[in-house]
């Protein structure tokens, strides 16, 4: 929800916090693709609906990726939309690898990137091993972090990296590739005798971020937390911490607690009454 | 899609997610002038133009969701619904047309004073259009029950509001003017913002266990209040009465609590409901009845 500032904003600040025209465009370009379908006056119900479907996150379905990143909005429908399509993969305990789980996004999103995927992967498996199995949970966890934070993520990447090479923290660092440059992953386990970058150090540059950086960032006071129960860190050590923290998981707001995340009385009833009638009453 | 920016209002979207990467459609100009055609045809253009401007006025907490309800609303008005594309009112039925009103009444908060009294002006026009067994103007019925109703759906309960109603309401069959209406208007949403504030001020005062106050801190609080409202006494606008209470700093509440807590005298509670009606009733007393 907006603050009461909101009455003072000027227009187009106003109307970008929830990218209203974003939402507009959209709007009459979907119009467009459906003209041959719609009549004088459908036009009013076509944006009603249109409007009303942003609203229930449901958008998203079978949507470009380009549309299905635009927005925080968006990316979140998009994460609650796969959680509650696949989550009884999770109910079975199915282990699926990581070209799996990309199948699966891809039914939602046709041109889905398998780079994110992966990405998302690296943050379960914590190396290289891209055929190894993973639990629904873990991977639904990681690939939020990922997609939602994406910009976030490449901009710690790029911090990470200058710390291990031991420039100056204070510089200023403005990553200049979107999602196509590939940083060097630091290899773990190498004859360094000390691993990753040390906390603290690693805090004060990301929280120097959150502050300048327009795009989606996790909440610095929860952050500060993940960063503060140790004293050194790997990037990836650092994702993970992210992506099990329930806090972040919470502040985000797309999905539910890990506990909760096979919770679905809703489904359960229905499978309840159709399993009533194919076996009959209990008078049989 | 630049035919349809061209048209809108210059608006350079600071947006915090930027919108790169959408794939660029290669449309030949004569595709894209046919689009732009069927656009105006259609009236989306303006469609889409007024409904923008309505956003800005309005400033909606959730734009999206009022977006839907905007168009929702504005469906209903089509012939294909029975109606005639004509000003609403005519066809309507009172109950219909009292619905009209108050989503126009909400679309602006009370503070943006020249949107909320456009809409008061617009709302007015819905109520006081003519119908079959109707003759033009807002009699003291419909009125009443409008205020009735906009104090129900802000969930002030009933014996909190019942004093303001008394105060502004009109007979029956008394014809209530433009200006009767908006002063009345303006007072009861902002009683219903005032009601919700000291609402919030009771959840911090009450004991959780007990859901409810202590009553020498409650009244303590009241008193303040008074004291805050008094101090702009004067002023001829409600919504300044919102603003002295505002002025309550924490400071001297906290003082004020105290003081209560240290005067020997035993406690006993103070319900929720007892404090609105305190708390409303220091603001209505403000309130110059009708008539």
């Amino acid at each position: 929800m907006l603050s009461p500032e909101r009455l003072a904003l000027p227009d187009y600040e106003y109307l970008a916090q929830r990218h209203v025209l974003t939402y507009m465009e959209d709007a009459v370009c979907q119009l467009l693709e459906n003209k041959e379908d719609i009549s004088q006056y459908g036009i009013a119900r076509f944006f009603t609906e249109y409007f009303n479907s942003v609203c229930q996150g449901t958008h998203i379905l079978f949507r470009e990726f380009s549309f299905i990143q635009a927005t925080p909005h968006n990316r979140a429908s998009f994460l609650r939309a796969f959680w509650r399509c696949f989550r009884t993969v999770g109910k079975n305990g199915d282990l699926l690898t990581m070209r799996e789980y990309h199948c699966l996004l891809q039914l939602l999103c046709p041109d889905f990137p398998l780079e994110l995927t992966q990405k998302a992967a690296r943050i379960v498996l914590m190396d290289d091993a891209m055929d190894c199995l993973m639990s629904f949970s873990d991977f639904l966890f990681a690939f939020q972090i990922q997609f939602y934070y994406s910009e976030f993520l490449e901009s710690v990447a790029a911090i990470y990296q200058d710390l291990l090479a031991g420039k100056n923290p204070n510089t200023v660092i403005v990553p200049t590739s979107s999602s196509g440059q590939h940083r060097q992953r630091p290899t773990l386990g190498e004859a360094s005798m000390l691993e990753g970058v040390e906390a603290s150090l690693f805090y004060q540059c990301l929280e120097n971020l959150c502050d300048r950086h327009k795009y989606s960032c996790p909440p610095p006071a929860l952050v500060k937390e993940v960063l503060s129960n140790v004293q050194r860190l790997t990037f990836y050590g650092f994702l993970v911490a992210l992506s099990k923290h329930h806090g972040i998981n919470q502040a985000l707001g797309a999905l539910p607690d890990k506990g909760d995340l096979m919770h679905d009385p809703a489904m359960d009833e229905e499978l309840e009454r159709l399993f009533k009638s194919e076996h009959g009453g209990p008078g049989l | 899609m630049a035919a349809v920016e061209k048209r809108r209002p210059a608006v350079a979207p600071a947006a915090s997610f930027p919108d790169s990467g959408r794939p660029a459609v290669s449309r030949t100009a004569a595709a894209t002038e046919s689009e732009e055609d069927f656009l105006r045809q259609v009236g989306v253009t303006e469609m889409l133009r007024a409904a923008l401007l309505k956003v800005l006025e309005a400033r909606p907490e959730e734009p999206i969701a009022f977006l839907a309800h905007y168009f929702e609303n504005m469906g209903l008005r089509s012939p294909a619904n029975g109606g005639a594309g004509e000003p609403p009112g005519q066809l309507l039925l009172q109950q219909q047309r009292l619905g009209r009103a108050l989503w126009h009444l909400r679309l602006a908060h009370h503070s943006q004073r020249t949107a909320f009294n456009n809409n008061v002006g617009v709302a007015y026009e819905c109520l006081s259009a003519s119908g079959r067994k109707k003759k033009p103007g807002l009699d003291g019925r419909t009125y009443s029950e409008l205020l009735k109703r906009i104090c129900r759906d802000g969930e002030a309960p009933e014996e909190v509001v019942a004093p303001l109603l008394h105060k502004i309401q009109c007979r029956d069959h008394e014809a209530v003017p433009l200006d009767v209406f908006r002063a009345g208007m303006l007072t009861c949403f902002v009683l219903l913002e005032f009601v919700a504030r000291a609402g919030a001020l009771y959840q911090l005062l009450e004991d959780p266990t007990l859901a409810v106050a202590d009553r020498r801190v409650g009244q303590a609080v009241l008193d303040t209040l008074e004291g805050a409202l008094q101090a702009s006494d004067g002023a001829a606008v409600p919504a300044c009465f919102l603003e002295a209470g505002s002025r309550l700093g924490p400071d001297s509440l906290a003082l004020a609590m105290d003081r209560a807590l240290v005067a020997r005298r035993p406690s006993s509670p103070m319900t929720r409901e007892e404090f609105l009606e305190k708390a409303a009733a220091l603001f209505i007393a403000k309130v110059k009845p009708v008539g």
